[in-house]
């Protein structure tokens, strides 16, 4: 080669956002400057200043589409904290529902259609054919399976939020309504044939991963920070401290929510809406940390549930803890999403979910400064509020899930295009036979 | 079988959480999506952006968007959609209205940046990213302002209902037929036309679960939004915040109309009233500001300034 070059993939697709890609190439065919470049943001952190504090857990969803439980769940943490407000223990119940059914429906969504179309045509299908629509047309048994699935967990945040996109119902002080035991018993009544293709589907991602165990093995492996909610040691995606988790395995931080800023680094790329998060003693960008569903798995120990706990091991016997491989979060994503499962089976039979005894009376705002974090699919995510003594927001930090992956997405692309651009990697991979051949 | 109808969906910038309604019609989804031929959609399928440049004018049948058009890029789609569709939709109340993220127009751009880039708990010093990237309009426009709209579909998001409803109709060629009630029609508390006291806020106290939220003094906004979404949020306690805007003609100052219903529940000193309503902007115009009369007249101000 004797030009330099400069390839643009616009826009990235099968990505709920808006980014596209950059990749320049020296004249040497060498790769010089990988960008992601996320290009649109919207300033949700200016406009939520002036609102009254109780209205940005209704503002603050449309964030995001896919994620609004965790963003409506971060946002009414933040609030109670800021204010000193403990809702009832029942009100804590149903929005870990909610959230496990957010994470359930996120990530059978996000395993069918957005990533499994790569699988079943295999990466080098034509476009046409490699999205979910083909997947219904040459294997609708799969597409119902996962159909069904999504089906259960937004209908179940819809009987507990009143809308499955944007709900409404999460107030400071709890909820405004409780779960009805006709809507419990539904759920209850689909439990036995959701567990059923829950299973399905873990055994279809072990067909995956052992398919594609070369690509798994070798392509994009990345060693980076990691960054996840733990309850001590166990993943969960409600409640806990965070723990930041060095490339080499060792536990550097296991902080309070409120003590963010000490760790959270923020770095504003010149190419990028998206800013770059990373582990803030370590410095940037030494400390890039990345999040989501592997990231979970590496910082803790086990699941809480006992399925996904058996899962998560067999996880470890292919690909270690913690995993850098890049494709591995396909893996790590069915394990959490049969925690999802068993989350909701558990919560859903449990002897206080119907109870009416969901919201305080007698909330008051006070100035205060509050975090709140929970995990959204995509990654952990904090909202952080000042509130002045008549409970408006007069400041707003918001650290959504993408802000911790920007940066670790760039670069482990960075390791794919070499190995793409100058060794030719991926001719040498042993790639299975297509499911489906068009 | 009929042919696949060819269909686009573009989204500016926004949240997905309209597409993600749309996946919500569940298993009537092995009934449309074979129905459909998708020519583009970023977030299913991988055509890119030259693919939707290469095709003829017109050659899409239906063309949904989903969101504002803030940034040059979303600016270029949009209008590229409207010249490869036959029927372009406004896609919920970000693409009708300029929605939730119209609230940015209550601030100059440059303050967005200070809090976003430039000063805040995690950021310091940045510089405005440019790099690679398409400009960023100093307000929010409506999409109306851009392109013409043929069908305005709002709701923050459409529920999964009506949009079955919509792309059922478009499938067979039909007019989309919609209810013009307002939320107050499907909503079940009793109303006994009491005039509000005090305003409330959402937090205090345990409303009465079968009476008018209005009535007990929370503010709602269901008797001036259009009832697209058959009561949903007031159904199961929470108060209207108008994500669906006015009922037709949609054109209407959906905050002004807001504020003169509550004027007229209220029959408080005025003074009293400005106190108690703790953000008129944000919640009367909270989805609908830069089409609404006062939102104009702050676009109009920007234009001024960039002349």
């Amino acid at each position: 080669m004797s030009e330099e070059k400069v390839i643009r993939v616009d826009p990235v697709t099968r990505l709920e956002g808006h980014g596209s890609l950059t990749i320049k190439l020296g004249k040497d065919g060498k790769v010089k400057d990988v960008q992601f470049n996320v290009n649109s943001t919207r300033f949700f952190e200016k406009f939520l200043e002036g609102r009254p504090m109780e209205e940005a857990p209704r503002i603050a969803p449309r964030i995001c589409g896919i994620c609004p439980i965790p963003h409506h769940l971060a946002s009414i943490k933040a609030v109670e904290a800021a204010w000193d407000v403990t809702p009832p223990p029942a009100a804590i119940k149903l929005r870990r529902l909610m959230i496990e059914a957010k994470q359930y429906s996120s990530h059978a969504i996000h395993f069918y259609a957005l990533a499994a179309p790569d699988f079943v045509y295999g990466p080098f299908a034509n476009p046409a054919d490699r999205n979910v629509a083909a997947v219904l047309r040459d294997l609708p048994d799969v597409a119902v399976q996962a159909i069904k699935m999504m089906e259960f967990g937004q209908e179940l945040i819809r009987v507990i939020g009143a809308k499955a996109v944007h709900p409404t119902t999460g107030i400071p002080g709890g909820m405004l309504t409780s779960l009805k035991e006709e809507d419990r018993d539904f759920f209850i009544g689909r439990l036995e044939e959701i567990q059923q293709l829950t299973l399905n589907t873990v055994d279809l991602a072990k067909k995956v991963v052992t398919d594609y165990l070369d690509v798994i093995t070798k392509v994009a492996v990345v060693p980076t920070y990691y960054i996840g909610l733990s309850n001590e040691g166990v993943l969960d995606i409600y409640d806990g401290t965070v723990r930041v988790q060095e490339p080499d395995g060792k536990i550097v931080a296991d902080f309070e929510p409120k003590d963010y800023t000490k760790y959270y680094g923020e770095h504003v790329a010149k190419h990028s809406y998206a800013t770059h998060m990373y582990y803030k003693p370590a410095g940037y960008p030494e400390g890039v940390w990345r999040a989501n569903t592997l990231a979970r798995c590496n910082v803790n120990e086990k699941m809480a549930t006992p399925l996904a706990d058996a899962a998560l091991t067999e996880m470890r016997e292919l690909v270690g803890r913690p995993s850098h491989h890049t494709f591995a979060y396909h893996y790590a994503r069915i394990v959490e999403l049969v925690q999802a499962f068993e989350w909701c089976a558990t919560l859903l039979k449990d002897p206080d979910i119907c109870s009416t005894d969901v919201k305080l009376s007698d909330v008051e705002p006070k100035a205060g400064d509050g975090v709140g974090i929970v995990e959204a699919p995509r990654g952990i995510l904090l909202h952080n509020y000042i509130s002045d003594d008549k409970g408006m927001l007069t400041k707003a930090n918001l650290v959504v899930a993408t802000n911790n992956n920007i940066a670790g997405i760039e670069k482990s692309l960075m390791v794919a295009a070499k190995q793409i651009f100058e060794d030719k990697a991926h001719e040498s991979l042993t790639l299975p036979e297509p499911m489906v051949k068009r | 079988m009929a042919d696949p109808v060819p269909v686009a969906m573009g989204q500016g910038s926004s949240c997905w959480g309209c597409f993600q309604s749309l996946v919500d019609i569940h298993l009537r989804l092995a009934e449309v999506l074979p129905a459909i031929e998708i020519k583009y959609w970023q977030a299913v399928a991988d055509f890119k952006l030259h693919h939707l440049e290469s095709y003829e004018d017109k050659s899409i049948v239906v063309g949904f968007f989903e969101g504002m058009a803030r940034t040059e890029e979303d600016i270029h789609l949009l209008k590229l959609m409207r010249e490869k569709c036959q029927i372009l939709i406004a896609f919920g109340s970000c693409s009708c209205f300029g929605g939730i993220p119209g609230l940015a127009n209550f601030s100059d751009i440059e303050e967005c940046y200070d809090v976003k880039f430039r000063n805040n708990k995690t950021v310091e010093g940045g510089e405005v990213p440019s790099e690679n990237l398409p400009g960023i309009a100093s307000v929010v426009k409506p999409n109306s302002d851009f392109v013409d709209i043929d069908i305005y579909l709002p709701g923050c998001p459409p529920t999964p209902d009506l949009i079955y409803t919509a792309v059922s109709a478009l499938l067979s060629g039909q007019p989309i037929d919609l209810p013009p009630h307002t939320v107050c029609h499907y909503c079940d508390r009793e109303k006994k036309d009491t005039p509000i006291e005090e305003v409330l806020r959402p937090y205090q106290g345990i409303a009465d679960p079968d009476r008018c939220l209005l009535e007990q003094g929370y503010i709602c906004v269901g008797s001036s939004t259009w009832g697209l979404c058959e009561g949903q949020c007031v159904n199961m306690g929470s108060t209207c915040r108008g994500c669906f805007g006015p009922p037709p003609p949609i054109t209407q100052d959906h905050g002004a109309a807001s504020i003169s219903m509550l004027g007229s529940y209220a029959p408080m000193e005025p003074e009293k009233i400005v106190e108690e309503v703790k953000d008129p902007l944000g919640t009367f115009w909270r989805f609908d500001y830069p089409t609404s009369h006062l939102g104009r007249m702050r676009i109009k101000r920007e234009e001024a300034k960039e002349k």
